[in-house]
Formats: structure tokens, sequence, C-alpha cells
């Protein structure tokens, strides 16, 4: 059985279509992306299969459960880390977590201890008693992540869990993600950062417009645009690329010449760079220089979309909710 | 249910716990209505009157802070909304009546407990109670609870119609203050002129205040079964307007 099912999942609010008949299966154990610029209909997606919204057609089921017949037994499997936050910030953080593990129905003793191991999870167990008004962006992501796994979830959703945040704390969270995903739990994060989908994920849909533009592992969707991209600077260009033509490595295409070197297209540019050292080394030919770049997803989702990444409306939409925030701290 | 509902029960006491500036206002406010203002009239009011200002008043105070407490407690919800910690509840396997149940709950806690306080105070102030302490305080409670359940309600309704803490203003000023006024809570009812009586008398608090003074001082207008009844189906009738408003948002 598929940890999530959807078919031809479909959000219309009025007159504007957020999810677009959405057809996705995710594996047991999957740690799985949903990438897409601000607006793609990514939180859309994950609010309906978290039974927080109704879909207006098409099915999704989560561990097998209809999301809206059995929306109660969905929740109870469910863990999920919003965009927003939404912890209460009035309480500490074991307080969060122990009303989280009452509203789960975690009985006392199992409460405490899971506390505890999700706490020590996050590196948060010396604040558990510090109010969470206390904390910084950071802490309060982690936090919110300890919550999402307080009732051990078979599958976590994310939304978003690194948006906002620092490099250093991204990577601790991306830690986080995979230590969880390697104990089992399946995961479903949405993101419009390309290098976290990279990096983290098994599998990456990208949807652009409430559709599903591109699907498969992030190697092979980058491979699907043409591979790496090898640069050369050396002495002897022309000699250099017949030797490279004559050696049987694997090449996309021709190695074109420019003005003091030779660009190659590969597949594998990392097994390729130190054939072409034995080489020029063979031939005496002087290298000054080689720089190799991946093709990265933004560029898989410009060829696929035909148009660069949008995210200047999302930061826009980010500040006015910052500023909504801040306004009704005042009073 | 009862353990989801005890969950966010609990999480409103540790708030209310937490919130130093409630628990200051709880106290502060009533020993300005019943210091300054019992104190300003209470000689002149005895010779009209059979019984003492601050004895009159205090039943009086006590149903005006249900009043605003309630519906203050009820808006919160914005704040949950806004803050996101209601998605928290609504994606945990919870049904809706307990969230509500339970933040109703709440709210009417925090209002029994500001009117034991203030109630607290007009006794130590000189408050005469007209009937056994037990029957006084435990009728008491009742009431306290069927007017503040209705303005927990009250402002759960007008939370959900709300996008923003702006309206709460315009609810205050221009729903519960002038309920408050018409509710006989700071002057006898039985010689108003026409106008007066008619808006004294179509207005629910008016028998919240009523019945509060039949427990406590053993002086009434009407009798108790019309307070309860008008009390019971204006918290009702508020129950089932809140409840709906809170599910369908």
């Amino acid at each position: 059985m598929a940890a999530i099912e959807l078919e031809g999942l479909t959000k219309k609010f009025d007159g504007f279509t957020a999810v677009d008949g959405i057809d996705l299966e995710i594996k047991r154990g999957e740690l799985f992306a949903l990438l897409g610029p601000n607006g793609a209909g990514k939180t859309t997606t994950i609010s309906m299969l978290a039974t927080l919204l109704k879909p207006t057609g098409g099915k999704a089921f989560v561990n097998g459960y209809d999301v809206v017949k059995d929306a109660e037994k969905v929740r109870h499997s469910i863990g999920i880390v919003f965009q927003d936050p939404s912890l209460d910030d009035q309480l500490t953080a074991r307080e969060n977590l122990d009303i989280h593990g009452r509203l789960y129905h975690m009985p006392g003793e199992k409460r405490a201890r899971k506390i505890g191991k999700v706490l020590e999870m996050v590196d948060l167990a010396d604040r558990a008693d510090s109010l969470v008004k206390t904390f910084s962006g950071g802490m309060r992501r982690r936090l919110e992540i300890a919550r999402g796994l307080m009732h051990s979830p078979e599958v976590l959703f994310l939304d978003e869990p690194t948006l906002g945040l620092d490099p250093q704390t991204r990577r601790h969270i991306w830690d986080y993600i995979r230590k969880l995903n390697e104990e089992g739990v399946t995961v479903l994060l949405t993101t419009h950062y390309m290098e976290e989908a990279d990096e983290l994920a098994d599998r990456v849909v990208i949807i652009d417009r409430g559709r599903i533009v591109a699907e498969g592992t992030p190697s092979s969707l980058k491979d699907s645009v043409g591979g790496d991209v090898i640069k050369i600077s050396c002495d002897n260009p022309e000699e250099l690329k017949k030797a490279i033509e004559e050696c049987g490595c694997e090449i996309a295409d021709e190695p074109s010449l420019t003005e003091n070197g030779i660009v190659i297209h590969a597949r594998r540019a990392e097994e390729l760079i130190p054939r072409i050292f034995d080489i020029s080394n063979g031939k005496g030919i002087g290298v000054k220089s080689i720089t190799y770049k991946e093709p990265s997803l933004e560029d898989v989702f410009l060829h696929y979309t035909g148009r660069a990444y949008r995210e200047e409306e999302g930061s826009e939409k980010e500040r006015m909710k910052m500023r909504m925030r801040v306004m009704g701290r005042r009073r | 249910m009862i353990r989801d509902i005890y969950a966010i029960y609990l999480r409103e006491m540790i708030r209310l716990k937490r919130s130093r500036v409630r628990l200051v206002t709880t106290i502060v406010m009533p020993i300005l209505w019943l210091g300054v203002i019992g104190s300003a009239f209470n000689s002149a009011f005895k010779v009209t009157m059979q019984i003492d200002f601050i004895s009159f008043l205090t039943p009086g105070i006590m149903v005006m802070t249900m009043a605003f407490t309630g519906t203050i407690s009820g808006i919160t919800t914005v704040f949950d909304r806004e803050f996101g910690f209601l998605k928290e509840m609504l994606v945990a396997p919870v049904k809706r009546e307990s969230v509500l149940i339970g933040k109703m709950l709440g709210g009417v806690t925090q209002s029994i407990f500001q009117g034991i306080v203030i109630l607290a105070l007009g006794l130590l102030m000189g408050m005469k109670l007209g009937n056994s302490p037990v029957v006084a305080v435990s009728g008491m409670i009742l009431t306290m609870f069927l007017v503040s359940m209705a303005f927990v309600s009250l402002g759960l309704a007008v939370a959900s119609k709300m996008s923003s803490m702006e309206g709460f203003q315009m609810v205050m000023n221009f729903m519960i203050q002038p309920m408050v006024f018409l509710s006989g809570a700071f002057y006898p009812v039985s010689s108003l002129p026409g106008w007066l009586k008619w808006g004294v008398k179509i207005n629910p608090l008016t028998y919240g205040v009523d019945a509060m003074r039949y427990f406590s001082l053993g002086v009434h207008e009407f009798s108790l079964l019309a307070d309860f009844s008008v009390l019971g189906i204006f918290s009702l009738v508020l129950i089932v307007l809140g409840g709906y408003a809170f599910r369908r948002s």
C-alpha cells in the first residue's frame, strides 16, 4: 500500500484553480518533495492531505484512508509542520508538546517519555521549560518538527520547513529530516528552495500553477536537461579536443572550441575530469583550469515551464503576513 | 471527547495563569468600581433604598465582568487563528465540538474566577449577604455560569466573523457597554422613566443582574423563573450561534 495516493486531486476557489488534477503516488519510507514557486499549489495540496481543506474534485488517500471520508483516521496517522508558526508562545516547549500528546490521546507516562525523546532529537532538551516566546525562529521550527513527531506518525508533512531560516539552522533541520526518514517515517515536504529538494529528496515533483510539470529523482531530472558542462582552458585546445574525442569517454555531444579552451557536455563530469587530466598529461598539454557546473533544478524548472522561477510575488506576501503578525501582537 | 476538551481547557488555564496583565486587571478594575464609585454613592443611596450601595453594586459589577471578560475571551480565538495555533487543534484527531467546548469552558472559568474575586472584595468592603453564604455563593456561581457562557459564545460568534482585532472596539462599545448600562447593574430598575424601562426590560442582562441580587441580597424585581428562563434561552441561542460560526470559520 502506498503511503500517499492522489487521483486527479483538484481544489478550486471561486473562479481560481489552485490544484488542477494532480495524480501522484508516494511509497512508504520515501522522502518526497513537492517543488514549485510560491502560489504553485503546494500548501493547498498539503492542506487537503491533512484534511484541513476539502478537495473539490478527485481523491486522496493517506495511509490508505480517504481524506474526506476517514478524516479522523487520517489525522491520527499524520504529523504536520505548518508553514506559518503554530506554537503557543505563552507556553513552554514541554507544555506545547504535552498538550499535543493529549490531543493525540497519548497516555501520561508515554507522553512524558516521548517529550524527552523528541526534544533530545532536535537539541532542545535544555530549553524544555522555557517559554516559546523566548525562542529564536530556528528553535521554534525545530520545536514544531519535534511536535509533529510526538505521536509517532507514519507520514510527516513539512510545509516549507526551512523558510526564512539562516543557512546553518537549515543544515541542522535537513539533518533531522534525514534522520527521521531513516527511522522509517514517510516524509512529504514542500519547498521552493531548489537546493533543499536536491539535498534531501529521493523523489521530486515540480508543480507549477496547480499541475505537475516534471517528476523523478533529482539526478534524473537534471540529466533530462542535458547533463554537466565542463570548461577547460589549456595551451593547445585543438590537440586536446582531438585526444578527448578519441579516448572513448562518455560525452554527450562533440566538444566545442572556444577562444582559449574547450567546452564539453557530459553526463558525469566528475568521472570525466580525471580522464582529461590523464590525457593532457600523456600528451604534455598544459591545462590552466577546469571548471564544471551541474545543471540545477532551477534549470529543470526553466526547461519544463519555459519560465524563470518567480520569487518576487511570494516575498511580498510574506512581508504582509509578517506585518499583520506584528500588528496583532502589539495589542 | 472529555480528554480532548480537557486538553484544550488545560491550555487556556496555563495561558490565564501566565497572563499577568489579565490577572492585574482582574483585581484593579473591581477595586476602582467598588472603591471609588461604590463608596461615593454609598451614603446617598442608603437614604432612598433599604440597602447600602456596596451590597447593591457588587452583584452588578460581577455581571458586568461576566459580559466583558466573557466576550474578550471568546474573541481571543481570533488570536489563535492569526497565530496559527487553531490549525494545530484542527489538524489533531479531535472533534470541532471539543475544541469549541474546551475554549468556552476556559472563558467561563476565567470569568467566574474574576466574579469571585469581586465578591470577595465586596464582602471585605462591607457587603452584606441576604441569604445563607452557601445559597448565595452557589446561586451566584450558577448565574455567572449562564451569563458568561452566553457572552463567551457571543465573543466566539463575533470572532468568527472578524478578520482582525479592529472590530473588537466596535463590539465592546456598541454592543456590550449599552447592554451593561441598560442592565440595572448600577441602579435600581423599579422607578425608571418609560423609555428607559423598556430598554432595561428587553435586555437579557437585566435578568442576570436580577438573579444575582436574588441570591446574594434576597432582593429582586422579577421572579427567579423569569430570570432563568430569559438567561437560559439567551445562553442557548448564543451558544448555538457561536458554535455554528466557529464551525464554519
